[in-house]
Order: structure tokens, then C-alpha cells, then sequence
């Protein structure tokens, strides 16, 4: 029937109809006409042979576009007749694809995603087994010293270009364009990175091999950042912007939709490796004087290669990896005994780096939570359509006595069912697309989450199949009624076999087990949500303020006199309580971590416990500011000062288990190197430091002036009254100290801790939701059947009353029923819920897998939810006339 | 019989009467175009007349949906002609068509003939 299939000709057509005349001129003579007589009568008689071929032509070639139109009008009638079934089945597949269609999207770009570069399949991340000892790390596999990149840039015709990397901050960086300062994302990147990844500039140039060795004061911007701050100026090209106080000539324009490679993050500029003190990698102040460049033990940068022509990624290992061992312990001097050697891979640049550990396992949990909606409502809508497809039993039996044949109703049936995946498809691309938006601003994604080619093909293969599901399930039910039903009178009898659908019962019940495992993972994870917004800090977080300030000063007692003088203003503001200042800003997850000396000696822990600390740098007042208790000492105050003896403070975890059973005041301290000692001058009760779902861990706390690091310090102010409401005149305060420097971050302690489980804020709200719409679609199923079921049991009811049936037995025969339904759903929900809760474990907090009130609490919404939806129908049922009902028979 | 209406509901009506009627005519051997719109008319004693051009459109479509199949020939007169048989399947469809047409019939002439019609009031 469609065009591919045809096999015969308009010129065999033609010939069949001219044998046609001859032959009927033949009889027609035959019967004792002359021969044109017959001619002319036999042409007569045929009608119009034109239009005939013409029938015949378009039969062939359009016939299917003529038949899809006759299919489509006769759909829109159908669907037009039942308003009520219609939208709710285009709503349901709307919200259940468009779940999916976000929450794919989300995932997509976050875990499956390739980096946005030209060929990303030849393109691979540097991982390392592990850094050597006496090095400090951004991450122990992701990042490498500007030594081994030196070393391996140098060895390596495997890898053609080797790229290195780093922001130049690990939040925001001070840029000012104009007068104004203000705050932006920039990386640090080599020569070779824009060529190297093969990402176009449409505007000016990138970077090259020359701009890296002379550390170029060049930048280019993103396409967005051109578009958001330089409203797509051409003129950008050739002016200056500075970078903490650095003038970077802006020499080109990255492609549009290239937002660089920081996972997550959308790059603003980025500028060629540097070596200028101000502009360290990650914004860390020089240690020592040394740069990333000059500083061989700091692994700070990532490494991104591109494989050479030709070479497989084991041949590019093999060749790189001796230089690579022998280049990590550049600095280091020779391994120590018994040190594992660092061993060099590669990894796919599939996504963003650390993404899979912080995203991977909550995506997949919810991709597979919003799969089950997805299944809840597609069962829903076949409910409905065979609900529906039943009580058209006499319509198909009609038209199939007519000549319509089983093919022809298929194609009606999916005719149909294609339109409502249509309607509902376009609906849920659109609830998608403001999803996914909604979701990486919760999710403070802020890299574009935009559904893509690959999002599309997701969606329309789950819309193909939930059309084909549509169109077949119910034409079971449409052809069960053979073609004498349609002579059939009486509406209870050719009715009654649909209402009794064993299948109906089966997926109600299935419905009933999904929702239940939906409620109890929602349950979990909003308890585990409760528990973190209610676990102590520690602390007294009402009227706490911090921002981030990075002074330009050249040496260590410059930058102490900048924050002194800072601290002294800030103090003196109307509504002030107290400053103090952090070089780790708490609450971001972020904290140095190393092994500490205690008494001149690294301490010795019992079975194996780690010896782990995690230590801050910090100003006067700090404990007190915070609202943290000293239990005995002292806090750090100015008289601590760079020539008075070094003080630390330590927490009882500290106490506990590195001076167990002493008095820890006076006792020494000091970094593992043994360069700074530290007295111990005080002790503070447990708080937390990096995040609100850290457990209890050692601590230890070094006083600013004391310690030769300065760079960008956290300024932390204790207010009265609404806290934010201090940041204009602390603005002020700054500018009159350097114009150029802008507020970082500025915001309220609490809504720092906030962000530490946003995630699970995000994944907990999410997961409620989900679950609250799993079980709104099961009422909604629910109520759907069981209405059609006493529908069609009508005249049954009439008759069990007219023969003395009672009301309240007729409305339990109706719950008795859903009740088994619910009761069946619950007993293959719960081990379904078991198996969820334990794929659950890693992100649940403070309950158990395993939470009684977690299942009570489902099990028993969905037995109201089931209860409530049978309720109207038994109702109904026990209204019923039994002489009314006996007589629409 | 003939109308070109281009209704829908007619055209399902009388697609299913013309599909029956050439099965009908198909079933003591191979017959050509021609052949079966004379059968169609000599048999109903010219009560049907069958418009040709919807006669090869509906040859057609049967031949599309393998009912039948057609085969060129040479008639008893010698000139050449397309000659339609049934198939397999189109003999099972001419039987349950059948079967379908004779109770609508059965139906409809049961509810014309009982005493309530426009003959009631005639006696």
C-alpha cells in the first residue's frame, strides 16, 4: 500500500482498462451492435476512463497520506467525543515523560555528556593512582604538579597536545572592566588549550605555544560572558580587563555554547598560564614565595591530552609513564620505603570530573524513580483506553461487519493512541525544558542542562513506545467482541466479559507496589532531609555574615596590616558584634587536611584510626564570633601577634584521641613538616567545619599573623539584626582600602551551610515529589477502574438488591475488592521498597534503610489513597435503583 | 449501487458489498475485469450496475491485500485480458463475509418484517 510497495505500473492499469473496452465492445457486438456502436457504448458504460486511471494513480501514490488523514479526522472526532478521558490521558503522559525527559537531561549532561570539543573520543583526562608523599593536593587522582606537566609536555608524541589547566580561584575571581569591581570565573590554561580541544573563536584569536612561555597578559571571553556583561560589543577585542588588579587584553571570543572544562561551572574568560604571585592557581597566596610554577610538591593542575594520530591510549601510557614516575618526585627527592609509585591512566572525558562521584548514584536513584512514574502513568492510560475500548466493543464489532478488517482497526487504534503520545509528547517537552532549568539552578549547576539530540532521540523512543503500547494493549479488549456482538441488544450483556478484566485488576495492583516503593524512598530521603536541617552545628549561625576579600599585597606582614586595618573598620560599623577572618571559608566542603606532630612527634593511633586533621587558619575572636564554647584556654585574640609565641587551638576530638588523659593546654602542636610549632592555648567543643553531614573529626586552628600565608582570607562578621543588611557599608569599608576589590560570595553563614546539602535538599524535594505524583496518578487510575467497573456491574447490582442485597453489603463487595488489589500491591511493594532503600543507603542520613515509619506511613497512604478512590464508586454502587437498573436491559 | 460520495460511512458500506460480490464472482475459476462486472450485473438481474472505475480500484485494493491475485491471459476471444483468482485467504474471507451479510440481512429483514412497520398500517 505505501509507495515502496507498489509493483504496478500506470501503464499496466492503462492496458487492463483498454483490454476492458475491447472486450466489452466484443459482447456488445456480439449482442448485435455495429462496431462503432459498441465502441462508443463500451467507452460509455466504463464512465470516465481519465478519472479512473487518475484513482488508480493516486491509490498507488497516496493512497496511505489519504488513508493517515481519514484516520487522523476520524481520531479527533473520536477523542473529541470524551473530553474527560482525552485530557487525562494527554496530562498523564505529559507529566510522566516530561519527568523522565528532565531528569534524563539533567543526567545527560552531567554524567553522559562528552566535553563540549571537537572528536572528544580522542580526548582523554591524566589520572594518577596516587600523589607521592610531602605533596599537598586539590584531589589526590585528578591533579599533577606544574613539574610533571613540564616533563610530560616534553616526552609526549602520544599525546598531541598535552593541556594543563586551573581556575584562578576555587569560587569566584576580582575582575574589574571599567571602574566597577565585580567577580567572575576565569581559568589559567596552556598555550595549546583552545587548539588543542579544537574549539573555534569566532572573533579574534586563542592562545598559542609563544603566549604560554611568556605568560601573555592576554584573555579570552565566553561567548556568554560577551553576551551577558559586553551585550555582544565587537569592540571587546583590544580592551582591557583586569584580573585581581591585572590588565588582560582581550583577544578573542570563544564559539558559542563552549563553557570551558570546570565541571559545572561556566567559564567566563580564561588567560594563559601565569606567573605572577596575584594570579596563582586557585587563588592560593604563594607558599614560601613559590607559585604553582616554582612550588614542585603542590599537585594543582588537571591534565587534559589529546592521543596523537594513530596511537591507542596503552601505547601513549606506555611511552609516558617512566617520565611520569620519575617527574612526580621532582622537589621530593627519592621515595620513601615501602611508597607505592604513582601510576599514571587515562580516563574518558565522557564528563566533567568528579561529577560521577557527587551526582552519579542520586541521578541514577531518581532517573529510576521518575522510570517507575513513567510506568504508573502508561499503565494508567492503557486503564483508561481499555476501559474506554470496551465499551467501544459495539462500534468495532459494527464496523467489522461492515468490511472494516482487524488491520484497519489497528491502525485506527494507533491512529489514536498516536495522537494522544503526540499531544502529550509536545506538553511534556515543554514541562522538560522548564524542569531541567529549575533543576540546575537548585542543583547550582551552572554549566547549560538544555536538552539536546540525545535528550530528543530519549524522549521520542519512550513516546514510540508508549504509542505502540497504546495502540496494541487494547486491541485485545477492541477484538475480542467478534463481529455478531454488534447484533447483540442488550448493552449489559455484550458489556459484561470487559468489566471483569483480570488485567485491569493485575496492573492496578502493580501500580499499587511501584507507588509504594516510590513513598518509602521518598519517606527516607525526606526524613534523612529533616535530620540534616535539624543536626547542630555547633554554633550560633543567626546573625553570622561572610565574604571573601583577596587583597593585592606583595609580601606576608602587608597582608596581615591590610586585614588588621580591615578588622578595625569593620568593627567600628553601627550594629557590628564582632570580625574575625578564616583563610577557609567553613561551610563550603572545602579544608586543608594533613597529619599534625603532637609534642614534637607524629602521634601513634591505636587499631589503625586515621590520623587525619583537618586545621584553618584564622583571626582573632574567632571562636567567640562564631558562637562556638571554649570549654578551657583561651580564644585567639591581637595580642597574638607575628613575634609572640605561636598558639593553636585544638577540639575534643583532638584532645581525645591524640592526648588522651592529659590536660592538652601547653601541650606543642605542629605541621607535619615540623616548621611551625604551635602551643596548645585552648580547646573547643566539636563543631562542624566543612559541612553539615560531616561526622566528628579532629581539628586544629593556627592564628593568621603566625603562619606565612596570605592571599584570600574569609571575613566573618557577628551582626545585629538582618545580617545582609551590613554589606553595603562593609563594601564601602573594602573600597576604601583598594577600589579594585569586590565583595566574594557575600552571603549569610547559614545559607553556606545550606549549599553543603543542597544536593540532598534538591534529590529529597525531588524525591517527594515524585512520589506525591506517583500516588495522585494511582488514586486517579484507581478511581478510574473501579468507576468503570461498577458502571458496567450496574444491572448485576440491581439485581443482588431486587433479590434483597443489602446497601452496606453492596458497598463492601465494591472495597472488599480494592482492598485485595491494595493488599496484593503492598505485599510486592515492600521487598521491591527493600531493595530501593538499600541502593538508598549511601544518601540517607540519620535513619535506616530500614525505617519502620518510613513504610508505615507509605503502606498506609496508600491504603487511604486506594480507600478514597473506591469510596465514590461504592457509593454510587449501593445508590443503584434496582428498577432502574433492571431495566436497561 | 454506483456513487461517487466521497463519505466516508457509504464508501465503508459499499467497499465491503463490492469486496463480497467479486469474491462471489471469483469463485468457479479465473475471470477478467470485464467478465466480473457482467457476472455481477447478469446475476443480480441487472438490479446492480457496477461503476467500472470503482470495480478496478476495488480489484485493487483486494490484490493489495493478497485476496486475490491476477495474472495476464488470453480470452476466449482472443484478446488480452488480466485475470483475477482467489486466494487461500480470500476464500476464507468470502465464507465469513458471507456468513456476516446473511445475519445482517437475517437482522434487518426480521425487524422490517414484524407487525409494527409502514405494511401494518397498509392492511
Amino acid at each position: 500500500m505505501s509507495i515502496f510497495r507498489r509493483k504496478r505500473s500506470a501503464e499496466d492499469f492503462a492496458a487492463e482498462i483498454q483490454s476492458h473496452l475491447d472486450l466489452e465492445a466484443d459482447d456488445l457486438k456480439d449482442e448485435g451492435l455495429s462496431e462503432d456502436e459498441a465502441r462508443w457504448k463500451a467507452r460509455r458504460e466504463f464512465g470516465n476512463v481519465r478519472a479512473a486511471q487518475e484513482r488508480f494513480y493516486i491509490r498507488g501514490r497516496w493512497v496511505w497520506m489519504e488513508r493517515l488523514l481519514r484516520d487522523v479526522r476520524f481520531g479527533l472526532r473520536s477523542l473529541r467525543q470524551s473530553p474527560g478521558f482525552t485530557t487525562a490521558a494527554v496530562l498523564t503522559v505529559a507529566l510522566g515523560v516530561g519527568a523522565n525527559t528532565a531528569v534524563f537531561s539533567v543526567m545527560n549532561a552531567v554524567l553522559l555528556k562528552s566535553l563540549p570539543v571537537a572528536d572528544p573520543d580522542r580526548v582523554v583526562y591524566l589520572r594518577t593512582s596516587n600523589p607521592p608523599h610531602g605533596t599537598g593536593t586539590i584531589d589526590s587522582h585528578e591533579t599533577f604538579s606544574y613539574s610533571v606537566y613540564d616533563a610530560l609536555r616534553q616526552h609526549s608524541q602520544g599525546l598531541a597536545p598535552l593541556i594543563a589547566y586551573a581556575p584562578l580561584s576555587n569560587s569566584k575571581v576580582a575582575v574589574r572592566y571599567g571602574a566597577q569591581p565585580e567577580e567572575a570565573e576565569g581559568d589559567m590554561v596552556s598555550g595549546a588549550f583552545f587548539s588543542g580541544l579544537g574549539v573555534n573563536l569566532p572573533h579574534g584569536r586563542g592562545f598559542n605555544e609563544q603566549d604560554e612561555a611568556n605568560h601573555s597578559p592576554i584573555a579570552v571571553i565566553s561567548y556568554n560572558y560577551w553576551t551577558r556583561r559586553f551585550a555582544r560589543d565587537p569592540d571587546v577585542l583590544g580592551k582591557t580587563l583586569y584580573v585581581n588588579g591585572v590588565g588582560m587584553t582581550i583577544v578573542g571570543v570563544a564559539a558559542a555554547g563552549f563553557e570551558g572544562v570546570e565541571a559545572g561551572g561556566s567559564t567566563d574568560f580564561w588567560i594563559p598560564l601565569q606567573s605572577r604571585p596575584e594570579l596563582n592557581a586557585w587563588g592560593n597566596a604563594p607558599e614560601d614565595g613559590k607559585t604553582y610554577i616554582t612550588n614542585s610538591t603542590w599537585w594543582c593542575l588537571r591534565l587534559i591530552g589529546r592521543l596523537a594520530p594513530g596511537v591507542t591510549r596503552a601505547q601513549a601510557i606506555g611511552q609516558l609513564q617512566s617520565t611520569f614516575q620519575s617527574a612526580a618526585y621532582m622537589g621530593l627527592g627519592s621515595p620513601t620505603a615501602g611508597e607505592k609509585a604513582p601510576v599514571l591512566s587515562f580516563a574518558d572525558a565522557k564528563n566533567f570530573p568528579g561529577y560521577e562521584e557527587q551526582y552519579g548514584n542520586p541521578l541514577r536513584i531518581l532517573m529510576a524513580m521518575v522510570g517507575l512514574v513513567l510506568m504508573i502513568a502508561l499503565a494508567n492510560v492503557v486503564m483508561l483506553l481499555m476501559a474506554r475500548n470496551a465499551t467501544r466493543q459495539r462500534e468495532f464489532s459494527v464496523r467489522q461487519a461492515l468490511g472494516a478488517g482487524r488491520g484497519e482497526l489497528l491502525r485506527q487504534l494507533l491512529t489514536e493512541s498516536l495522537m494522544l503520545v503526540t499531544a502529550g509528547g509536545t506538553l511534556a517537552w515543554g514541562f522538560a525544558m522548564i524542569a531541567a532549568k529549575l533543576l540546575g539552578s537548585w542543583a547550582q549547576i551552572e554549566s547549560s542542562l538544555a536538552p539536546d539530540k540525545t535528550v530528543m532521540l530519549f524522549t521520542m523512543g519512550v513516546l514510540v513506545f508508549a504509542g505502540l503500547l497504546f495502540g496494541l494493549a487494547p486491541m485485545r479488549v477492541a477484538l475480542a467482541g467478534r463481529a455478531e456482538l454488534a447484533l447483540k441488544t442488550s448493552a449489559a450483556a455484550s458489556n459484561a466479559d470487559a468489566g471483569k478484566s483480570r488485567a485491569a485488576r493485575a496492573i492496578v495492583a502493580l501500580q499499587i507496589a511501584l507507588c509504594v516503593v516510590l513513598l518509602v524512598g521518598g519517606g527516607l530521603l525526606i526524613r534523612t532531609l529533616r535530620n540534616l536541617q535539624n543536626t547542630p552545628l555547633g554554633m550560633r549561625l543567626d546573625g553570622l555574615v561572610v565574604f571573601g576579600v583577596k587583597p593585592n599585597t606583595a609580601s606576608v606582614p602587608e597582608g596581615v596590616v591590610f586585614y588588621q586595618n580591615l578588622m578595625n573598620k569593620l568593627r567600628v560599623l553601627p550594629g557590628v558584634e564582632s570580625v574575625t577572618v578564616m583563610e577557609e571559608r567553613i561551610g563550603t566542603g572545602w579544608s586543608n587536611n594533613g597529619d599534625m606532630r603532637v609534642d614534637g612527634r607524629l602521634p601513634v593511633v591505636a587499631n589503625g584510626a586515621s590520623r587525619w586533621v583537618r586545621s584553618n587558619v584564622v583571626g582573632p575572636e574567632f571562636f567567640s564570633t562564631l558562637g562556638v564554647p571554649i570549654l578551657s584556654g583561651r580564644d585567639f585574640a591581637d595580642s597574638d601577634t607575628a613575634s609572640s609565641p605561636h598558639v593553636g587551638i585544638i577540639n575534643e576530638q583532638f584532645a581525645k584521641r591524640f592526648l588522651p588523659g592529659v590536660n592538652p593546654l601547653g601541650h606543642s602542636i605542629g605541621t607535619e613538616d615540623g616548621r611551625y610549632t604551635m602551643r596548645i592555648v585552648g580547646v573547643v567543643k566539636d563543631h562542624k567545619y566543612r559541612s553539615i553531614d560531616e561526622e566528628p573529626i579532629p581539628m586544629a586552628w593556627y592564628m593568621y599573623v603566625q603562619i606565612p600565608v596570605i592571599g584570600e582570607m574569609h571575613v566573618e562578621m557577628r551582626v545585629h539584626g538582618e545580617p545582609l543588611a551590613i554589606l553595603p557599608s562593609a563594601q564601602k569599608v573594602v573600597q576604601q582600602l583598594d577600589p579594585n576589590l569586590p565583595l566574594i560570595k557575600p552571603m549569610t553563614q547559614r545559607a553556606q551551610y545550606d549549599q553543603t546539602i543542597s544536593g540532598q535538599i534538591l534529590f529529597a524535594r525531588l524525591a517527594g515529589f515524585f512520589g506525591f505524583l506517583a500516588i495522585v496518578l494511582v488514586a486517579t487510575g484507581l478511581y478510574g477502574t473501579l468507576s468503570y467497573r461498577v458502571n458496567m456491574r450496574t444491572a448485576e447490582i440491581g439485581l443482588r438488591m431486587a433479590m434483597g442485597a443489602r446497601r452496606g453489603q453492596v458497598v463492601w463487595m465494591i472495597l472488599k475488592g480494592s482492598l485485595v488489589l491494595t493488599a496484593a500491591g503492598v505485599v510486592m511493594g515492600i521487598p521491591l521498597a527493600m531493595l530501593v532503600g538499600r541502593a538508598l543507603t549511601s544518601s540517607l542520613y540519620g535513619v535506616a534503610p530500614l525505617d519502620a515509619a518510613s513504610y508505615l506511613i507509605a503502606v498506609s497512604g496508600v491504603a487511604v489513597v486506594a480507600l478514597a478512590a473506591s469510596a465514590v464508586p461504592a457509593r454510587r454502587a449501593a445508590s443503584v435503583d434496582p428498577l432502574t437498573a433492571l431495566r436497561t436491559e | 449501487m454506483a456513487t461517487q460520495e466521497n463519505n466516508d460511512d457509504r464508501i465503508a458500506l459499499l467497499q465491503g458489498t463490492l469486496d463480497l460480490l467479486i469474491l462471489k464472482s471469483l469463485v468457479l475459476g479465473p475471470v477478467h475485469g470485464q467478465g466480473i462486472a457482467r457476472s455481477i450485473q447478469r446475476e443480480s438481474e441487472d438490479v446492480f450496475f457496477v461503476d467500472h472505475g470503482s470495480l478496478y480500484v476495488a480489484l485493487q485494493r483486494l490484490e493489495d491485500k493478497k485476496w486475490i491475485r491476477a495474472k495476464w491471459g488470453v480470452s476466449e476471444n482472443n484478446r488480452k485480458a488480466r485475470f483475477y483468482a482467489l486466494t487461500p485467504k480470500g476464500r476464507e474471507q468470502l465464507v465469513e463475509k458471507t456468513g456476516e451479510w446473511r445475519r445482517l440481512t437475517r437482522a434487518m429483514s426480521l425487524i422490517l418484517d414484524s407487525g409494527n412497520g409502514p405494511q401494518g398500517e397498509e392492511a
